[in-house]
């Protein structure tokens, strides 16, 4: 007995050993990956801030804390451009100017509403299948489960820009790239986290609604679906969040929305304007959080 | 085939089961006659689990036959006829096992899922009178008022009994009970047997025990299973308590 139980003490032993001695092995592994990136980078000489950082910081800074949309009070009425001479080019409103392009921000954030939305919910339609099927407990057969979780593999790796550029070839500029891009990529999330949430559930729970003779449309509607549907919920709302994030870029490449106007300020240097932008974005993406998170705690 | 086995609601015979290389369940012969209330003890690990899934058909044997109200469980069954079983077999599960999320009486309407076809089930929109013999079973549990509550906020008794709810409307042959007391208070623990009770009055009753004293409420006859096999078969009158108490000391 003494002798089984040292071999079982020194089994322990030898175990947890192993373990730590890996634990150690992957940490060291780590730190040698970051003195190697940080080690290569700095003997290109590509470590380097510039060379007045301080003083370009504070340019920027000042410029983007002059958000354009002031402009729609405070603006200069006849701002007069002159050329080199002095001679009188144009007067413009700045008030009418600005005013105009903060109709077209509402547009544009309208567009970009929609194909976060649009996109998320054809994304979440098409992982629902492939997530049954990734599910371990639902035990699909192998190949079809295999496929599956390669499909959604190779979606969620691809980004969303990836597939916006590849998409704008196909069905050309405009919204429905966007609208595909997003949900090609978030299909890949979406499975993933879906077939998570189904592989959580009590599978007992599930058997009693077997037991009784009912069939498998039966089980899925009274067992499967009350028990995950919270979770796909808030696996949506916050995919979907993160997507109205993800669309904002998409217009870089001809989706349309406030990618678009990001893009534009950006070729012109226009902080301010890029400021406006960013604001919007952050107010977009901050009440969207807050909503869904009243949601979720409503659904819980 | 003989009258004695006609009415014989099981039967088992040279029936083993085995998992991972080890074997669970190993019985020559067992026979229960409809009508009949069987409780089977024995340690944990002894087989009564197993024994009650593979009456249910969520579990084949090895090698063996087996007969559950009139279906030969052995082979391979097509689906619609191991659902037709199903609906003749009410099971109280080990831990309960209702949905969580739903209501009591959504809970309970479950148990007649067998006879709802088409949509009405996939909707859970029940018929009118499904859903007022739902409300006759939660009656009979004397749980009628908690009937729109989610089963996840209600206590381990209520529970127990919303499960006896759903036995009820499911109206089976068979009523297999595991350990259906597990986790009660002793005075929950007898009220949940008695109406166990009630709900197998047309039905034959086979439950897990473990605790020697519900024995005269739940079963006329006891089986004690030891490693897969039968250890003793006795109606409950020639059962001694110091046996009993020497077979669990074992």
């Amino acid at each position: 007995m003494t002798r089984l139980w040292r071999a079982c003490l020194a089994g322990r032993r030898a175990k947890r050993c192993s373990g730590r001695s890996a634990f150690l092995a992957l940490t060291l592994i780590y730190f040698l990956l970051v003195a190697a990136c940080l080690g290569s980078l700095a003997r290109e000489g590509e470590l380097s801030l510039g060379r007045n950082p301080l003083r370009n910081l504070l340019k920027t800074a000042v410029e983007f804390a002059r958000p354009s949309f002031i402009d729609v009070w405070w603006g200069n009425p006849e701002f007069a451009y002159r050329s080199d001479d002095g001679t009188l080019l144009r007067v413009e409103n700045r008030r009418a100017v600005e005013l105009d392009y903060l109709a077209g921000l509402v547009g544009a954030t309208w567009t970009t509403i929609r194909i976060a939305t649009l996109g998320s919910l054809l994304g979440a339609v098409l992982a629902l299948p492939l997530a049954a099927l990734t599910a371990r407990n639902l035990a699909a057969p192998r190949p079809l489960a295999w496929l599956a979780k390669a499909t959604l593999d190779v979606a969620r790796s691809i980004h969303t820009l990836v597939f916006g550029l590849v998409l704008v070839g196909i069905v050309g500029l405009g919204p429905t790239a966007g609208i595909l891009a997003i949900a090609l990529h978030s299909m890949g999330s979406y499975g993933k986290l879906f077939a998570e949430s189904i592989e959580t559930l009590d599978i007992a729970s599930i058997d009693a609604v077997r037991s009784v003779g009912a069939g498998p449309v039966q089980v899925f509607f009274n067992a499967i679906w009350p028990a995950v549907l919270p979770q796909f919920v808030s696996s949506h709302l916050y995919l979907w969040e993160f997507n109205i994030r993800d669309s904002t870029i998409l217009g870089i490449i001809g989706a349309g929305g406030l990618g678009l106007l990001i893009t534009e300020a950006i070729s012109l240097f226009q902080w301010g304007r890029l400021a406006t932008v960013l604001i919007v974005v952050v107010l977009l993406v901050a009440s969207f959080d807050a909503i869904s998170r009243r949601i979720r705690l409503a659904l819980l | 085939m003989s009258t004695a086995a006609s009415s014989a609601a099981i039967s088992l015979q040279a029936v083993a089961c085995v998992a991972d290389g080890r074997t669970l369940l190993d019985i020559d012969e067992l026979s229960i006659t409809e009508g009949e209330r069987i409780a089977i003890v024995g340690h944990n690990g002894a087989g009564k689990s197993t024994l009650l899934r593979l009456l249910s058909g969520f579990m084949r044997p090895a090698h063996g036959t087996l007969e559950v109200l009139g279906h030969a469980l052995a082979g391979p069954m097509p689906a619609t006829e191991l659902r037709a079983l199903r609906q003749k077999v009410g099971q109280v599960l080990q831990g309960l096992h209702l949905v969580a999320r739903l209501s009591a009486l959504e809970n309970v309407l479950i148990g007649g899922l067998g006879r709802v076809r088409g949509w009405r089930g996939w909707t859970r929109c029940y018929p009118a009178h499904e859903t007022e013999q739902a409300a006759q079973a939660l009656q009979a549990v004397a749980l009628l008022d908690r009937a729109h509550t989610r089963t996840d906020r209600l206590s381990g008794g209520e529970k127990q009994k919303v499960a006896i709810a759903r036995l009820l409307m499911q109206r089976p042959r068979l009523i297999l009970a595991d350990e259906p007391t597990a986790a009660l208070d002793p005075s929950a623990a007898a009220e949940v047997c008695q109406l166990l009770v009630q709900a197998a009055r047309q039905a034959t009753l086979v439950s897990v025990v473990h605790n020697p004293v519900l024995l005269p409420l739940l079963a006329e006859r006891v089986i004690g299973l030891r490693q897969g096999r039968i250890a003793f078969d006795l109606p409950l009158t020639d059962l001694d308590h110091q046996e009993l108490a020497n077979f669990y000391r074992q």
